[in-house]
């Protein structure tokens, strides 16, 4: 339509061009236009599809992210009955930005003195002078002191919540648990061994377990706790395990101090005998040198008969006993007696070479393996080992363990000779049982359940009977090493339980440091005297929460040691009358 | 035609009403995972507050201070092995049949009448027939005496009377209320040994209580009773466990008040 007709004058040629040029403009433009139009067009659609996309799939404004299930800022920790030992709560903290305070500044310093007399009013007013902008005045306030320093109404005053680490179990296993900075993170115990599994927020949502149960924990403290004090010594330490699985049911050190103010107290309770102190135990080592005596072959079993005069000359030194026998002896009553001078000859047989070997097959030439950062490294005669250190180390002077190693070893002796490495985690699904490795032969375990029940039955170590439980160990005395000479007056003591010893399920472990002679010790200071009551009456509390019936009939097989003995006792008997 | 030229018009408002279905249903949809949050957030919101709760009860029932109760204030200690059960059956062996012996102690209750015959007053007790009711109290007479007024057979006091020498009367019949010694009698009677005297009257009163089957046993002690020592079978008769019934059915409301 548009098209130019045919004109009947034939147009001027510039006019024909002048035609042409405006329909290409148009042409330009209606290309621009539409140009123009899509893009828009495209826009629109675009946000309309994105407003689709969001009815559809989009969240809605309210939606709270990350709010489906509550992780604590650190992860919980629990016992293996799921008994909380360490949380996270929030706690309120008071500080204050002098330089934002309006009121006065001296009424301040002196309300603030009254509601938290830590400080004086002069130091308030101090803090409030000194143009510095921020400081805390208090952390894990008290609602009460909060509320109180919210109704001073001062705008320079901040109250705010701050996750803080909580232990509702205050002081009970302290040095296990350990405690946290002031920044939250782990310092001691399993605080700080798992500080990343506490920390992660991957983690964290699950609490870790504990191979811990609180109630045989507060029962060991309980007891250990009383026997410190009742014989004024330095320090205790206490362990109770699992024979099977290595699990350390109760670990103690004391003086113990309250995780929540690690800073109040004295800083040497921190330290945990359990783990990181190594002692000398003496005779609670007795019946691992006996064990492997027997496992190479140089004992034959508990009848065979060893020289045991007064005093044992060897190697320029003298060997003595506390119980003499001056006679041939069984060695079912060098375990009785707990006698230096039989243990001496069998080590001498054993020889150097083998006992170290054993030692670093039992685990004792090596820091503890277990999860907690605090462990100490084993004392040995190093250099000077010899064939005299090798007698003396057959009964327990001139090495030093950590009393949770010699747990351990104990645990291996009696779990049918297989080692497990003490663990402090709970055995479960989520953390199962290693492969253990076999270190003594199964008939050696086996016969050492008898002699060892024969020290408690009749030996040294009567006082750690716990009526019905069956419980089997070893006393241990050592004299302490004092500015480099063996005192002859302080002692550390010691004693090596297990229980049930017809089937060994548990060790207990308990020293004290220092104890002091009483009355009722009639002035001695040995282990059979003070420790091994408090095995006595630990025992009884906690072996009925760990399922171990009493049982008055029950007993293991005394028959293979008790006929050594029993002659012995005759002998006794007619020398003394 | 129309329906031609409008069917695109159509095609749109079918094609934005499956829209604003679909939009409806995704709105839907939306709100309801809305308030599943909601319902979340408070469930967070109260484990946080069950966390607050469990760890101030924890902090408060620690267990060290739980031992410093259980050691310190109840002076609790562990249990020691002989006191381990291995079943019902052993925790059964620990309880003692109770002897059935005891029933024959009512019989025990004729001899009352012996207490009884001191005071003639105790016969209107008798009425009630309570064997067991003497528990020995101390009574005035003049509680006797309103016992009395409640019972009305005079017989028994005729020879309780007879029977005893008046000094022991007091006695007896100071404690034991008139009521006890009375139905022993009348048990007594039954048995038709006594015979001692008043037999017939008594006989359907006393019926109720005196135990049935005793009344064989009976039988042989009243005479014994008759014949003198109430006063010892009186005093068993307190110690019955069944005794003290019977008191209190008949006894209390008439004597045993002051008494007791």
């Amino acid at each position: 339509m548009n098209a130019p007709q045919p004109a009947l004058v034939a147009p001027r040629p510039e006019r024909l061009r002048l035609v042409g040029q405006r329909r290409q403009m148009l042409a330009v433009m209606h290309q621009r236009l539409m140009f123009g139009m899509l893009v828009y067009a495209g826009l629109v659609a675009l946000i309309a599809l994105r407003i689709l996309y969001l009815a559809a799939f989009g969240d809605h404004a309210g939606r709270k992210e990350g709010l489906t299930a509550f992780v604590p800022d650190r992860g919980d920790v629990f016992d293996r009955d799921g008994q909380p030992l360490a949380t996270t709560i929030d706690a309120w903290t008071i500080s204050i930005h002098p330089t934002k305070v309006i009121g006065d500044k001296l009424a301040l310093a002196q309300k603030l003195a009254q509601i938290m007399p830590e400080r004086t009013a002069e130091q308030y007013f101090a803090m409030l002078r000194s143009g510095r902008p921020f400081f805390f005045l208090r952390r894990r306030a008290a609602p009460d002191v909060v509320a109180a320093v919210n109704a001073l109404g001062e705008p320079g005053l901040a109250l705010e919540r701050e996750p803080d680490r909580l232990y509702p179990q205050t002081s009970l296993g302290a040095h296990v648990i350990g405690f946290t900075d002031i920044d939250g993170k782990g310092a001691a115990g399993v605080e700080r061994a798992f500080q990343t599994y506490l920390a992660d927020p991957r983690t964290r949502g699950k609490p870790l377990v504990l191979s811990i149960s609180s109630r045989v924990q507060q029962a060991l403290e309980a007891e250990l706790g009383d026997a410190m004090q009742h014989f004024s010594a330095i320090g205790a330490a206490g362990v109770v395990m699992d024979v099977h699985t290595g699990e350390v049911l109760a670990m103690t050190s004391m003086p113990t101090f309250n995780p929540n103010a690690p800073g109040q107290g004295d800083p040497a309770s921190h330290f945990n005998r359990a783990t990181l102190g190594v002692f000398e135990l003496g005779s609670t080592f007795k019946p691992f040198t006996l064990a492997m005596s027997m496992d190479s072959g140089v004992v034959s079993g508990p009848g065979q008969m060893y020289n045991c005069p007064d005093v044992l000359p060897a190697y320029g030194h003298l060997v003595h006993d506390t119980h003499p026998f001056g006679r041939q002896c069984s060695v079912a009553e060098i375990m009785m007696e707990s006698s230096n001078i039989g243990m001496a000859q069998m080590a001498d047989k054993l020889g150097k070479a083998r006992q170290e070997a054993w030692l670093r097959k039992m685990g004792f030439l090596d820091r503890v393996e277990t999860e907690l950062k605090e462990r100490g490294r084993p004392l040995t005669p190093g250099s000077r080992w010899g064939p005299f250190e090798t007698m003396t180390i057959g009964f327990g002077q001139g090495i030093a363990v950590a009393p949770l190693q010699l747990a351990m070893g104990y645990a291996t002796l009696f779990d049918d000779g297989i080692y497990h490495p003490p663990t402090i985690l709970k055995v479960n699904p989520d953390h199962p049982l290693t492969q253990g490795r076999r270190v003594f032969s199964s008939d050696t375990s086996y016969r050492m359940r008898s002699l060892l029940r024969l020290v408690v039955m009749k030996g040294t170590g009567k006082k750690a009977d716990a009526p019905g439980y069956r419980v089997g160990g070893k006393t241990g005395t050592a004299q302490k090493l004092i500015n480099g000479h063996y005192s002859q007056t302080i002692n550390i003591t010691s004693f090596a339980g297990v229980f049930p010893m017809d089937d060994p399920r548990y060790v207990i472990v308990v020293m004290l440091d220092e104890p002091h002679a009483t009355k009722e010790t009639y002035g001695f200071t040995t282990a059979g005297w003070n420790v091994a009551p408090v095995v006595s009456r630990t025992v009884s509390r906690i072996a009925p929460m760990l399922g171990v019936a009493p049982d008055m009939r029950r007993e293991p097989n005394m028959s293979e040691v008790l006929p050594f003995v029993q002659e012995a006792h005759k002998k006794q008997e007619s020398s003394k009358d | 035609m129309s329906a031609r030229s409008f069917g695109s018009l159509f095609m749109v408002a079918s094609c934005a009403g499956a829209a604003l279905g679909c939009y409806l249903v995704s709105l839907r949809v939306a709100s309801e995972r809305a308030s599943l949050e909601d319902v979340e957030t408070k469930i967070v919101l109260a484990q946080r507050d069950m966390r607050v709760i469990q760890t101030e009860i924890g902090t408060r029932g620690r267990l060290s201070q739980l031992e410093r109760w259980n050691a310190g204030a109840f002076s609790l200690s562990a249990p020691a092995a002989n006191q381990f059960l291995e079943g019902s059956f052993q925790l059964a062996q620990l309880v003692q049949p109770q002897k059935p012996t005891d029933f024959s102690g009512q019989v025990v209750l004729a001899s009352a009448p012996a207490p009884s015959k001191p005071t003639p007053l105790g016969e209107p007790a008798a009425d009630t027939a309570e064997p067991n009711a003497a528990p020995v109290a101390t009574i005035p007479g003049g509680l006797l005496h309103q016992a009395s007024l409640k019972t009305e057979t005079r017989e028994v006091p005729a020879r309780t009377v007879s029977n005893l020498p008046q000094a022991t009367a007091m006695k007896s019949a100071d404690k034991p209320v008139t009521a006890a010694k009375p139905a022993q009698h009348s048990s007594a009677d039954k048995p038709g040994l006594a015979a001692a005297h008043p037999l017939p009257v008594k006989a359907p009163s006393a019926k109720p209580e005196p135990a049935k089957a005793a009344k064989k046993k009976m039988v042989d002690k009243p005479a014994l009773g008759a014949a003198k020592p109430m006063t010892k079978h009186a005093e068993l008769a307190k110690n019955d466990p069944l005794a003290p019934v019977p008191a209190k059915h008949l006894g209390k409301p008439k004597d045993a008040p002051p008494a007791r």
